[in-house]
């Protein structure tokens, strides 16, 4: 029993640096913020909740500190990145685009129709 | 040409001594056994789990207690400079539009979780990495957190000398009423307990408390005093 959870656990540490790989990759790969920012922040939060969740498998005992990491980064990580996103959309840097598209402003517009 | 000569001789002569000295210490032979005393007796002389935490509070508490001072000086230093009252005219540099409504609801959730994490750190120093220093800053940066997303967010700056004068004077006191009971100042005069309880240590526990909260405050009014500082070049380009 204590094996399955170890070789679990090894499971889900695995997909972690994977995913950590891959966001670390798509921060040195993707043309602009906002890509970056989908890279750095999606791809980060799933590896280092996974790879939490791992070590949580594979050391019973800690699992109330590691849920406790787990919940901090679900909450923080979408939080900074939305705070980056909103501020570099602020200060107008421009999407690595060729069509001129901004469907923020679209929505924008439409939420001042309702009202 | 002379000038020269004289520099080049009295070089020659300052690099002859410092090789000589420096050739007479054995290469890779620790001479120093201070380092090995603190590591054997901190354990099992003032129940401490954490030597630095021994070293910085204890042993060699006179300096911490400087270092305490040298802090309080440099905020009070930079207040002292940089606060002014608001002119006519003159703006905030804080952002003029309020953070979006996420990021309000976040740090509000976030702001007692980080204090947690600051008084944790603070508490547990004599037993975990960590300290009253380190804890002090994390809640510092738990207010910074609040002054970045609320823009009426506001620091009550007598409130934080109250509470800088009390730990330093807790601090201090500790340290005298050592003098008082007949040891040196800053030494350890309550039970000791037993290792990696919360309660062991004697005064190192309540001096890292002390110092917790005299950085934490120090340095939210330093955060808070940056910030609300208005420069007149910044309103200039607008």
């Amino acid at each position: 029993m204590g094996n399955a959870l170890t070789y679990l656990g090894y499971f889900f540490v695995s997909i972690g640096a994977i995913f950590l790989f891959l966001g670390a990759l798509g921060i040195f790969r993707m043309p602009d913020v906002y890509t970056r920012i989908q890279a750095g922040t999606k791809a980060s939060t799933l590896g280092a909740m996974s790879l939490l969740l791992g070590v949580a498998f594979m050391e019973p005992d800690w699992w109330i500190k590691l849920v406790a990491m787990i919940l901090f980064i679900a909450f923080s990580n979408p939080l900074s990145s939305h705070a980056i996103a909103r501020g570099s959309y602020k200060n107008k840097l421009k999407p690595f685009s060729q069509e001129d598209i901004d469907a923020y402003e679209e929505v924008k517009e439409k939420m001042e129709e309702k009202e | 040409m002379m000038k020269r000569f004289f520099i080049f001789l009295i070089l020659a002569i300052v690099g002859y001594y410092i090789v000589d000295v420096v050739s007479q210490i054995p290469f890779g032979e620790n001479r120093v056994n201070v380092g090995d005393y603190y590591l054997d007796k901190s354990p099992s002389e003032l129940k401490v789990s954490n030597t630095v935490t021994a070293i910085v509070v204890n042993y060699r508490g006179f300096d911490t207690l400087g270092e305490v001072t040298v802090l309080f000086l440099a905020a009070t230093g930079l207040a002292s400079i940089m606060f002014r009252r608001k002119r006519k005219g003159e703006k905030d540099i804080r952002a003029k539009k309020a953070s979006s409504r996420i990021i309000q609801i976040g740090s509000q959730i976030l702001f007692p979780i980080i204090i947690l994490l600051g008084a944790y750190v603070f508490i547990h120093g004599h037993l975990s990495p960590g300290g009253g220093f380190q804890g002090g800053v994390i809640i510092a940066t738990a207010s910074l957190l609040m002054l970045i997303s609320y823009r009426k967010f506001k620091v009550n700056h007598s409130t934080i000398s109250w509470i800088e004068s009390i730990a330093g004077i807790v601090f201090v006191l500790l340290g005298v009423t050592g003098l008082i009971l007949g040891k040196t100042f800053l030494e350890n005069f309550l039970p000791t307990g037993e290792l990696n309880n919360l309660l062991s240590g004697g005064i190192i526990g309540i001096i890292y408390v002390a110092v917790g909260f005299k950085v934490a405050a120090e340095l939210t009014g330093l955060i808070d005093t940056l910030l609300l500082n208005n420069r007149p070049e910044a309103n200039k380009e607008k």
